[in-house]
Parts: C-alpha cells; structure tokens; sequence
C-alpha cells in the first residue's frame, strides 16, 4: 500500500463508516413519510399514487385518535405546570440551604432517571389500587409529575449554578425579607432554565408508556397508549400518519431550538464584545 | 437556623413529599411483597432460581442486552469520534441527525422498525425485488429484531455521551503525539482510546442498565417470541396476577442495577453531576 492510500484509507474510511451509522440512525425513522401516504389500507409503500386518507383518520373523532392527543396534552400540560413549581421550589430551597438533607433528596428525586420504569410500574399498580386512583386522570398526572420532576430539577438546577450568591447576600444586607429574595432576585435569574425545565417535564409526560401502560385501561387513553395498542393490531396505517406527524412536530421544535439557541447565543457573545 | 434557611428548607418539602411517598414508598412495597406474597418467606426467590421459564427468561435478558451493550459503544465511539474532527457546519447536520431520533417517542421509532423489517416490510420488498433473495427474510419477532432496535434506540444517548467525553480532551495532546511521530492508529489506541475509558465505562453501564429492564422496544420487536425480564414482570402482574413472582423479579432487578450504579458512582464525574450542589 503506498502512503497516498494508506492516509486515505486512515482519513477517509472513519468518516464513511460514520456517516453510514449517522444515515441508520436517522432514515429509518423516515420510512413512516411514505407508509403514512400509502393508498391502501394495510401497511405498505404508496403503490397507485399517494393518498390522505390516513391523515384525514386522525380528525375523525370516533377513531379515538383526537380523544387520546387531547388526554395527552392534557395530562403533560398539568403535569409539566405541578413538576416545574415543585422542582424549582426545591431547587431554590437545596441552592440556599445547603447541607446533608437537600443533597440526599437530590439522589432520590434523580432516581427515576435510572431505576427500570417497569419496576416503579409494579409499585404503582398496588399503590393506586389500593387508593382507587387506577385508571383516572389524577393517577396518571402524579405519576407523570414524578417522573418529570428529575429533568426539571437538573435543568433548573443548572440554571442556579450559574447564579451568583452575591446577588442574595447583597439582597439580604439591604434588609430584604426572604419572600422577596425568593421572588425578586432569585427566581426572575432562573426563568430560563425553569423554561426549558417545564418544557422537558411536558415532553417526558407526553411521551410516558411504561408506567400509564400498568395503571390505566380504557377509561384514560394517553397517546403512547393508544399507539401501542394499535401497534399491537399492526395493520392500520393511520399510525404510520400520526408518527409522521410526531416525527414533523419533533424536526420542527430541534430546527427552532437549533437555530433559537444560536441566536441567542449570537446576541450574548455579540454583547460581550461590547 | 435563621429564618431566611427555615424559608429555603420548606421549599424542599413538596419534592420531598411527593418523592418519598409516591416514589420511594411504593417502591419498598415491591421489595416487601416479594418476601410477603403469598405466604411470608424466601418461597419466591427459590421459585426464581428453579423456575427454568425465568430461567431462560434471564438468560435470554443478559444476552441481549450484551450484544446490544457492544454494538452500542462500538457505533456510537465510531461517531462521536467523527464528531469531535468534524467542521462546525458539518457538526450541526451529524448532531441533527443524532438528535431527531432522540426526541422521537421509542414507540415511533419501534414502529418504524416494525414497517423496515417485517416479512412484506420495506426491506424485504427491496431484496426480493432485486433479486438478491428468493425468500423475504426474517427479521423481526427474533432476537435480531429486538436488538437491531434496541441499538437504535441506546445510540443517540451514548453517542452524546461519549461526545461529551471526547470533546474535553486536550487536543494539544494529539498534537504532541503527532509531532512526535506516532501514526494515526497508534495516536487512536495509545492516546485516544486510554484517555476515553471512563466515557466509556459509564456510557456501557447507563446501557446495560436500560437494557435489563426496558419493555417497550423489546416487547414490540420481540412479540412475545423474545421474552426479556420487563415484559415477563409485565404478564405476571396484567395477565396471571402472580404477584409473589413479579415483585421478587422486580427486586432482583433493582438489586443488579443497584450494583451498577454503585460501580458507576465510583467516577468523580458523574457523582459530581448526581449530588449537584454549589459550583
């Protein structure tokens, strides 16, 4: 092998072989596009030309599927609201009060994070059983504000760690009551993370499968839960529309965040120049 | 205790509240119930160890969970490692790509392997019609299936993790390597490699753990042919209500991931990230 090829092989094989792996990542989530506009009624790529009918399912009321999008954004919106107001109180609360406690709290409130959800599943099962709340709207929402609450509290968390302490003392010896510490100086410094905190919260709701799996049946429908449902029937391709749907609301939220995020940070380091 | 701290500990309460008694309290009533249901003793964890059903059910767990462990960190180095050397503007569509997935919900993301990979799925259309099979092939409802999308589904969060660890290597280090002489290949595996071990090491346990207990991609890809501890758990409580089974699985499995995370603990980094705190 001369030189030339052999960097090449070096240089340029690691790159392919990335790219490959980048494209299986990334296109086969692509597939539900075409399965979505199949004129047919079973699972399959368009074979006479492209149909909406599958799209136009979704809106029919009785196929269930409105029902299940509005128990989910319903159930998100309230659980992203309780997780975030909890979270960021105990954020505040182990930012100034720093000692044993808070710091043990914190590793319980991230457990979920890493303990299987099928196992908190089974806890909850006779939990809720026992109480009546199986299958309701305040079962499903508390068990979503627990879940929610770990990446809440990291993203609120890392919003205070960037807050300077100074800021409270300088509050405190200008005679400020802590109501007002709390309220005016501190929580106006952490809008952003607390943001972003509600924004992961509402997502973790929207997306829960596990657990809403074991403690719901057919009174509450989530829209993981009806997806899996179906999925289990594997026939109807309004599925395919409704993940292609999610897939476009997912692209469109990245290509804001991505290009939001870069404008902000444009702002700020143009401002540092200043 | 001055009253500016009373405030501040009262704010913890809600989270403490709610975490100890919805969280941690039904948790502990798994681990009890094993021991409790249906007569009160060790009867469910020998049940465990004879049952070959379990049996098989475990060792089909950790196998499947190894291989998808391996592929995992061998893929997704492969592309973090692409990342750290990419330009900017190529950086941005590669991590697009890495991140859409990551976003999507896992049962879009099952399904669409379900579409790719069933007997008339597109994949199989694609061979037979070129020609380069007689027979569709199967590829999902097996153990292929199951892991194919279980790697899909652990790539984008190893991936970033192993960004994350790649991209704080002093590059000035590379550069010495270089001037000193070392070829590529020895720069990756005397420098690179050494120097991202603890990446990962805690990018292979946060997977293994998620593995061991994941239901929802498994269960799917898998339809029951390919039974992996979550979705056995599962059964025993929806389908044969055997409790007594289903909590002393639910607590092997904590224990195991219990070790694990204290292995994993072990690393300043990530006890740093877990116990927060002040800068």
């Amino acid at each position: 092998m001369t030189p030339r090829s052999r960097r090449l092989l070096e240089r340029e094989l690691p790159k392919l072989v990335a790219w490959l792996l980048l494209a299986f990542l990334f296109v086969p989530v692509l597939v539900v596009i075409p399965v979505a506009l199949t004129d047919r009624d079973y699972l399959s790529l368009p074979n006479n030309g492209i149909s909406f009918d599958h799209f136009a399912a979704l809106a029919n009321w009785r196929a269930g599927w409105m029902p299940s999008i509005l128990t989910s954004l319903g159930i998100a919106m309230a659980s992203a609201v309780i997780a975030t107001a909890v979270s960021a109180a105990f954020a505040i609360g182990a930012w100034v009060y720093v000692g044993r406690w808070p710091s043990i709290l914190r590793v319980i409130l991230l457990s979920p994070l890493i303990v299987p959800p099928i196992i908190y599943a089974v806890g909850m099962v006779r939990l809720w059983s026992k109480l009546g709340l199986l299958d309701t709207w305040l079962g499903v929402t508390i068990v979503h504000v627990i879940l929610a609450m770990p990446l809440a509290v990291l993203a609120i968390g890392a919003s205070l760690s960037n807050l300077d302490p100074r800021l409270v003392q300088a509050a405190r010896s200008l005679g400020a009551r802590p109501a007002t510490i709390f309220g005016r100086v501190i929580l106006p410094n952490i809008i952003p993370g607390t943001v972003a905190g509600a924004i992961l919260a509402f997502i973790v709701s929207w997306d829960e499968i596990t657990v809403t799996l074991f403690i719901t049946s057919r009174g509450i429908v989530t829209l993981p839960r009806k997806i899996w449902t179906s999925i289990a029937d594997a026939v109807d391709p309004a599925l395919a529309a409704i993940a292609t749907v999610m897939l476009a609301a997912t692209i469109v939220g990245l290509i804001l965040r991505m290009t939001v995020w870069d404008h902000i940070a444009q702002r700020r380091s143009r401002h540092d120049f200043q | 205790m001055t009253s500016f701290q009373r405030w501040a500990f009262c704010l913890t309460v809600p989270a403490a509240l709610l975490t100890l008694c919805l969280y941690v309290l039904p948790i502990l009533q798994v681990l009890a119930l094993s021991f409790t249901e249906p007569t009160f003793g060790l009867g469910n964890y020998v049940a465990l160890f004879q049952n070959a059903a379990i049996g098989r059910v475990v060792r089909t767990t950790v196998f499947v969970s190894a291989v998808t462990t391996v592929l995992t960190i061998v893929m997704s180095y492969a592309v973090a490692f692409a990342l750290v050397h990419m330009p900017p503007a190529t950086r941005r569509v590669a991590l697009f790509m890495v991140m859409v997935p990551f976003w999507i919900s896992v049962l879009v993301r099952a399904f669409a392997w379900i579409t790719i990979l069933r007997r008339n799925g597109v994949l199989n259309s694609a061979l037979v019609g070129s020609g380069a099979v007689s027979q569709p092939l199967e590829l999902v409802y097996n153990q292929f299936g199951v892991v194919v999308g279980m790697v899909h589904y652990m790539m984008p969060f190893a991936i970033m993790l192993l960004y994350a660890n790649l991209s704080e290597i002093d590059l000035r280090i590379i550069q010495a390597a270089r001037s000193l002489g070392a070829r590529p290949v020895t720069i990756f595996f005397r420098v690179w490699l050494p120097l991202s071990m603890p990446g990962l090491a805690i990018a292979g346990l946060f997977i293994v753990i998620f593995s061991l207990g994941f239901l929802v991609t498994p269960a799917i890809l898998g339809a029951g042919r390919v039974l992996m501890v979550a979705e056995y758990i599962s059964v025993q409580i929806s389908s044969t209500l055997r409790w007594g089974v289903a909590t002393a699985l639910s607590t092997m499995l904590l224990l195991v991931v219990g070790i694990l995370i204290a292995l994993a603990m072990r690393s300043p980094a990530l006890r740093a990230a877990f116990e927060g705190g002040r800068k």
